[in-house]
């Protein structure tokens, strides 16, 4: 009997293997650009935010022991140095509008127009989950209920971090500039040329595309957002060049660039408007 | 009738657990070798129970899958199929196995489910270490015996 039941079900197995791997392929290759599994995300965000929920619980919770456990002397030196590092920055703060004022004048005399002005910014938490090890993506805690759209910008304290590429209800997913499908337009801050930044798939590492052997780059330049593919405003901080690979025999520099965000370990972000 | 709910009760309450232990976060060397937790316990339900955890289950925890880890649709829904299809292949052979022998059979049960999903992250041009890779299927082969025994106490002690 149990045979027969075997015998029975693998035909069953064989037509549902052929059906479910149909349906995958296909649905794999219709859905590349995450276009399907955004339409899902966002009408079942109510089911998924929980499960982020309760994978991020046990690192918060381990988070706020480990604030009750630290020293009274350990808060008190960490606060002192933040302290310090407000006070010397608003020193640095206090210089800005000189300096703006100065450079739309500039702009003026030479009849450029002025650069886009960020007008407001969201502070906005990394729910952390740990996601497939090669999307290059962040979850973040924000979303249409605080009016973030598709395409803002998300940076750090260090640096540029990506753009959002979907928005549900209660959170939001950002691209890193280090997904592989990733590229933008930076300017060397040292020449003014500029640079197309793709990434690796490497959160520690992006590269520098389309750059001819004889241009003028060095190891150390700093690279900048150059505001010209309109989704990233101009000047934001994205890495440093750190290294540079002269083939003769290739048409193009090898170049590649460390991100000045460390764009795994952070915990919160800003969006920009 | 009641075992038969048992059955669907307890597998998936324990996927559910695997697919938290999925997305747990973890430190960042440990991102690309953890082994894949979620596919090992659906990979014991079918040895278990292969009538009932079949590859409707293996299907809907592989979109569960897409979507809570935001890959393409079909990424991991494709690779659990072939996983848990091999396994209901092979399921009256593994379970008379000895430990070690079981060890050696899930390395066979989930090369293909490794050499898939490398094969699909190169179509989408992803890049990957293919070291991780393997260190991945060795930890998954290494934590098996634990899990195994962790997985049939439950199974002894719910569903009877």
């Amino acid at each position: 009997m149990k045979n027969n039941l075997h015998f029975r079900q693998s035909h069953i197995v064989s037509i549902k293997l052929i059906l479910f791997l149909v349906i995958s392929i296909s649905s794999l290759i219709a859905d590349k650009d995450l276009q399907f599994s955004n339409y899902i995300r966002s009408n079942s965000s109510y089911l998924i935010k929980p499960i982020y929920a309760i994978a991020e619980a046990p690192s918060k919770i381990l988070n706020t022991i480990s604030i009750y456990i630290d020293t009274k002397e350990n808060l008190i030196n960490k606060n002192k140095d933040l302290e310090k590092k407000v006070f010397l920055q608003s020193g640095i703060i206090q210089k800005i509008p000189a300096i703006k004022s100065e450079n739309s004048r500039l702009k003026k005399l030479l009849n450029s127009s002025d650069s886009m002005l960020t007008s407001k910014i969201l502070i906005a938490e990394l729910i952390k989950v740990n996601l497939s090890p090669f999307s290059n993506k962040v979850v973040i805690d924000k979303g249409e209920k605080s009016n973030l759209y598709s395409g803002q910008t998300v940076i750090d304290s260090e640096g540029l971090l990506g753009q959002i590429s979907e928005v549900n209800k209660d959170f939001s997913i950002v691209t890193l500039i280090s997904d592989p499908g990733h590229a933008l337009l930076a300017v060397n801050a040292r020449t003014g040329k500029r640079i197309m930044i793709s990434g690796t798939g490497d959160n520690r590492n992006l590269k520098a595309k389309y750059i001819s052997l004889n241009e003028d780059v060095i190891e150390g330049d700093i690279l900048i957002t150059s505001g010209l593919d309109n989704i990233f405003p101009e000047g934001y901080l994205i890495g440093t060049i750190s290294k540079i690979n002269k083939k003769i025999n290739d048409n193009f520099l090898k170049v590649n660039v460390t991100p000045s965000s460390s764009l795994t370990s952070n915990r919160e972000v800003m969006v920009l408007w | 009738m009641v075992i038969l709910n048992k059955i669907h009760i307890v597998a998936i309450t324990s996927l559910f657990i695997g697919l938290i232990i999925n997305i747990l976060p973890v430190a960042e060397f440990l991102v690309s070798i953890k082994p894949p937790i979620l596919l090992l316990i659906l990979i014991y339900w079918a040895l278990a129970f292969p009538n009932y955890i079949n590859l409707t289950y293996a299907f809907i925890t592989g979109l569960i899958m897409d979507v809570l880890l935001i890959v393409p649709l079909g990424y991991y829904t494709f690779c659990f199929t072939i996983t848990i299809y091999l396994t209901l292949i092979y399921y009256p052979q593994i379970r008379l196995q000895s430990n070690l022998n079981k060890m050696l059979s899930l390395l066979v049960i989930l090369a293909p489910y490794f050499l898939m999903s490398t094969v699909i992250n190169s179509a989408l041009g992803i890049n990957y270490e293919i070291i991780d890779v393997c260190i991945s299927i060795l930890l998954s082969v290494i934590i098996w015996p634990g899990l195994f025994s962790v997985l049939r106490f439950i199974r002894q002690k719910y569903i009877s």
